[in-house]
């Protein structure tokens, strides 16, 4: 026990900082994910002249390993548009990309499964188009694809342990600078991989609740 | 920028380098393939436990689904290459190293058996039970209850899902490099390092990848919209 103590919870200041990272990392990139998911599913389904464009990059995001698109996003971006001039932007832009392309398609799911009338019925009522997708799809869209969103965070908290690679000090890199100085992989991985797996476990389960209790208060039965 | 565009685009050094990179993409593969097998055999085990009748083989399929649904690829192919080797040479007493490639197949292989269970287990519970009892009323043995009522409606149920985890798979071993097994960006970074030109190796990387993975995944979309519809569910 006298390891444990001496490698992981005398360093629990660094292991701490590391996971406020991290927790930073994925907020930023979850709120930029549904955002620009968001935008690339409007996009398809309703600018008919970008409509291939937004298909590229949504099939793009979505089949490109998460690793591979982080690789790109901060060694290649920065030559090529100018930006990201940080790893830290690389890597929550990276994740982001990812995500919303996935996103993307749930948003759409959730929008065609609206029924078609329900759209007539509130023009008829002398709804605008803004209106009624503010206050007839959306409620619907958020309740039907509020499990996907949630499953799609958790991802996010998985992939985000990459951008150690691209020296972001998030908490895989904390333990694993700690691993470089002492060489005794042992406790410190081992509370790492803990913290990960505790980590995405309540955010799951959390996030699910929420979206239970969400969907059952709008009468919508539980999945 | 256009210069960095045309640097980006102007694959020509991907081209040169072509063999090294197939080489490393042939590994992506290897691993991938083995990886899905370690998955699928575990998976389905740690899917019976949870179906099982007996509360602690319940209990010990939840765990495993569990830790291994969670946990990150990343920590789980540096705990696998760096702690495991270390545990199990305590046990035995004596010197133990993992070869990379053996533990990112471990590790791969061991988070992808959480999805799996969980697929497996969906496909199982979702049997009638009476297919069950009157498998036992024939006398079956619960092996050939198994192998030819089980298993192939499973099978049948959980081909869609799991040939979209198939491809999650493959995306996921791409991460191999880190623990320098010599994949496809392993060899990229490799490149990179010698010829200092980043921007056409990284970008034919993603494209290469891109390629391929949109064939797999398209293809899978097709299949799975075929095959709902021909079992009706």
């Amino acid at each position: 026990m006298g390891n444990w103590q001496r490698l992981v919870w005398n360093q629990r200041d660094a292991l701490l900082a590391g996971l406020g990272v991290t927790v930073e990392v994925c907020a930023i990139a979850f709120l930029a994910a549904v955002i620009g998911g968001l935008g690339l599913c409007l996009v398809r389904i309703h600018v008919a002249p970008l409509r291939w464009m937004s298909v590229v990059l949504i099939e793009f995001f979505r089949d490109t390993p998460i690793f591979v698109q982080l690789m790109w996003v901060s060694y290649v971006w920065p030559e090529v548009f100018g930006f990201p001039g940080s790893f830290f932007t690389a890597g929550w832009l990276a994740l982001a990309l990812q995500s919303s392309g996935y996103l993307a398609e749930t948003f759409r799911a959730g929008i065609e499964g609206v029924p078609r009338g329900q759209r007539e019925a509130a023009f008829s009522a002398g709804m605008s188009p803004t209106q009624t997708f503010r206050r007839i799809v959306a409620p619907q869209v958020a309740l039907a694809s509020a499990p996907s969103i949630v499953n799609q965070f958790t991802v996010i908290v998985k992939s985000s342990t990459l951008i150690s690679v691209i020296t972001v000090p998030d908490l895989m890199s904390q333990s694993q600078r700690l691993v470089n100085i002492w060489y005794e992989p042992i406790e410190i991985l081992t509370a790492t991989a803990a913290i990960y797996i505790l980590v995405v476990f309540l955010v799951s389960l959390i996030g699910k609740s929420l979206a239970d209790r969400l969907r059952r208060r709008y009468g919508l039965a539980a999945s | 920028m256009s210069e960095g565009l045309k640097q980006a685009l102007d694959l020509s050094l991907f081209w040169e380098y072509r063999l090294v990179l197939l080489q490393g993409l042939l590994f992506n593969v290897l691993v991938f393939l083995c990886a899905a097998a370690l998955a699928l055999c575990v998976g389905l085990g740690a899917a019976l436990l949870r179906v099982n009748r007996r509360f602690p083989a319940r209990c010990l399929g939840t765990l495993h689904v569990e830790l291994f649904r969670n946990a990150p690829d990343y920590i789980m192919l540096d705990w696998v290459h760096f702690v495991l080797p270390l545990i199990i040479g305590m046990v035995i007493r004596r010197r133990v190293e993992f070869h990379p490639f053996a533990s990112a197949v471990i590790a791969l292989g061991c988070v992808y058996s959480g999805y799996f269970a969980e697929t497996f287990r969906a496909g199982i519970e979702a049997i009638p039970r009476g297919n069950i009892d009157a498998g036992r009323a024939f006398g079956m043995p619960e092996r050939t209850i198994l192998r030819r009522i089980t298993l192939p409606q499973v099978v049948r149920r959980m081909l869609p899902e799991a040939l979209n985890q198939f491809v999650s798979l493959f995306k996921a071993t791409t991460i191999v490099s880190l623990i320098a097994v010599p994949d496809l960006m392993y060899n990229v970074s490799m490149v990179t390092q010698q010829e200092m030109r980043p921007l056409p190796l990284y970008t034919g990387a993603a494209l290469a990848y891109f390629l391929i993975i949109f064939v797999f995944a398209s293809g899978v979309r097709a299949f799975t919209e075929r095959w709902r519809r021909k079992i009706g569910a």
